[in-house]
């Protein structure tokens, strides 16, 4: 998987990984004012590239982020790593995104908590970490960091901006906030404004996270904070990036020992369970849990949560005024198992865009993995982005 | 090229006749797109297309073209009135449960509607009915019964007589002859293998 063979230029290899990449820091030294009013004295925004740019400079691909997600999107920082990055499978030489036409461009967002300032970072003013003192961010916020970046990088503008969930608002924020610097759009599993469902499961997560005492309102050192608060919070988000076909077909109701698992599962995590079993679901959505605060922010995902509620594009009138200044064409995927952003959110996208006169595209994927199927090795999304980004 | 290839070119030029430059154009029943495309270029319209299959959106995405995958009623009902210069259907009301339905919407969201379809009232037609007592089978329509999809042709008398009732206004017919190149003058439901209509609204 990893063959971490060095770029190739040669369009006609077969698909390949980047390999070998490293992150990198941009740090802006100019005041940022957020969309709140508050404003920093900067920010630093951790990100990747791969591939290279043209002369015209006019080959940018801009990849954003889901919730969880990071700058780290493809290849491999080292060559011990286990995973590559989380779109390995769409981004590379060859790939559907591909590095060898493509300069391919991922930042963790700003409020995020993987290398760019957010609230786990030190504020100088304390020499402590913001916590909540740092500013609410928004989508609109961090788009405008990312542009600040790519500006400040030599990017002047972007041949596409591909984002799926969180991704895709953020793709969607790229082509209203700035119209003219973006060519093509495509968002996947998303919605123009998170729905009541959306906001009412990530209130879940931020109360599982905020009646953890170890959260202690926000301010807990940088190795402590609400680990329990947090892993139930995203083992709840988990199950809604799945679909109730996708873990019947994963798990179904296969159980395993817990006496064999004595070790591993102790008895406060598990209670007492009839028959000494339980079943794999609940071991593998611990794991999730587990995984998860060894790589997360709690703050971070309260502040990135808040960002994605208060995401509404129509929120000024109606989603078509906002879509007036688009200069971009857009394609919108939606997937048929995607209950988190169901199809039908993915289409008012699609159509908002065509009753605003823009051109739009709509395709649907017949898949059963939920919300997550953006991330799908599927020769048909695979096909769609190669032919919507040529 | 191929037959059926040289027949597509025809109708698809008449199609494009009736667009003006640049106009705001729907395509119901895209397929691959490549009316479309020939609309985008030839007439620099600006053209989104309708189908339900993931393949065909696929392929018109791959030839530069909008395309937008579901339902063409529901895609209809989020437009509002004269959202579109011309809908097309092109080779689609054949295909559709209740084309009443669906020309009433296009001829909501759109100024003008072109129906282009096989009639199959043409002689050829009739023959394999009366002579064989078999479902048509020819050029046109190349599937035995058993493979065929479910199809609710239209003769030029049903499509004439239809308008008739909706009182839809018939700006412009083209009846073609059974090589769906050469004009059919005379006895249009019998004589003609190919029909195009150029609609407005009726009343006013």
């Amino acid at each position: 998987m990893n063959d971490a063979e060095p770029l190739s230029d040669d369009p006609r290899s077969e698909p390949g990984d980047v390999g070998l990449v490293e992150p990198r820091d941009f740090i802006s030294t100019e005041p940022f004012t957020f969309e709140c009013g508050q404003t920093l004295p900067g920010f630093t925004l951790r990100y990747e590239t791969y591939g290279r740019p043209n002369a015209a400079r006019d080959n940018a691909i801009l990849i954003c982020h889901a919730l969880s997600g990071d700058h780290h999107c493809a290849g491999i920082h080292s060559l011990a790593d286990r995973k590559p990055g989380w779109w390995n499978n769409l981004i590379g030489p060859g790939k559907p995104v591909d590095t060898n036409k493509f300069l391919v461009l991922c930042s963790n967002v700003l409020g995020g908590c993987q290398g760019s300032s957010g609230p786990s970072s030190t504020n100088l003013a304390t020499g402590r970490p913001y916590g909540t003192a740092f500013p609410p961010v928004t989508i609109r916020d961090m788009v405008r960091a990312q542009q600040r970046w790519l500006e400040g990088i030599g990017v002047p503008s972007l041949h596409g901006v591909i984002g799926g969930s969180m991704g895709g608002m953020q793709a969607l924020q790229w082509a209203v906030e700035f119209p003219s610097k973006v060519r093509k759009v495509l968002a996947m599993a998303t919605t123009a404004r998170e729905s009541a469902q959306g906001i009412a499961f990530n209130e879940v997560g931020r109360q599982a996270i905020m009646q953890d005492p170890d959260w202690n309102k926000g301010d807990y050192p940088k190795q402590g904070g609400p680990r329990v608060g947090l892993a139930i919070a995203r083992m709840m988000a988990h199950i809604t990036y799945l679909s109730d076909a996708g873990l019947d077909r994963k798990f179904g109701r296969r159980r395993r020992s817990i006496k064999a698992l004595a070790t591993a599962a102790p008895n406060e995590t598990t209670g007492p369970v009839p028959g000494g079993f339980e079943f794999e679901i609940e071991s593998y959505l611990r794991h999730q849990g587990q995984s998860f605060i060894n790589r997360f922010d709690a703050n971070s995902y309260l502040y990135i949560t808040r960002a994605i509620d208060q995401f509404d594009l129509a929120a000024e009138g109606t989603l078509e005024q906002t879509f007036a200044a688009v200069e971009a064409e857009s394609l919108v995927m939606g997937f048929t198992s995607d209950w988190l952003f169901p199809p039908e959110q993915n289409r008012e996208i699609a159509l908002a865009l065509l009753r605003a006169g823009k051109r739009a595209s709509y395709a649907e994927l017949a898949t059963d993995l939920g919300h997550d199927s953006f991330l799908l090795e599927s020769p048909q999304l695979y096909d769609l982005v190669r032919g919507f980004l040529k | 090229m191929q037959k059926s290839a040289i027949k597509r070119t025809v109708d698809m030029q008449i199609m494009a006749d009736w667009v003006e430059t640049g106009a705001r154009v729907l395509d119901l029943g895209c397929g691959r797109g490549v009316l479309m495309e020939f609309l985008a270029q030839s007439k620099k319209a600006d053209v989104i297309g309708v189908d339900l299959d993931v393949d065909k959106i696929t392929s018109c995405i791959k030839r530069g073209v909008s395309a937008y995958q579901g339902d063409m009623m529901e895609f209809m009902r989020a437009f509002p009135d004269d959202h579109f210069d011309r809908v097309i259907c092109s080779r689609t009301v054949e295909e559709l449960g209740a084309p009443n339905v669906v020309i009433a919407e296009a001829l909501r969201v759109g100024r003008a509607l072109t129906v282009g379809f096989v009639n199959h009232g043409y002689w050829k037609n009739r023959l394999d009915i009366v002579w064989s007592g078999r479902k048509p089978k020819n050029d046109v329509y190349t599937t035995d019964w058993h493979e065929s999809r479910p199809a609710n042709p239209a003769t030029i008398a049903d499509f004439e007589a239809f308008c008739a009732l909706k009182a839809i206004r018939i700006a412009r017919r083209v009846h073609l002859r059974g090589d769906w190149q050469t004009p059919c003058a005379a006895l249009p439901n019998l004589l003609a293998g190919y029909a195009l209509y150029d609609l407005v609204r009726g009343g006013a």
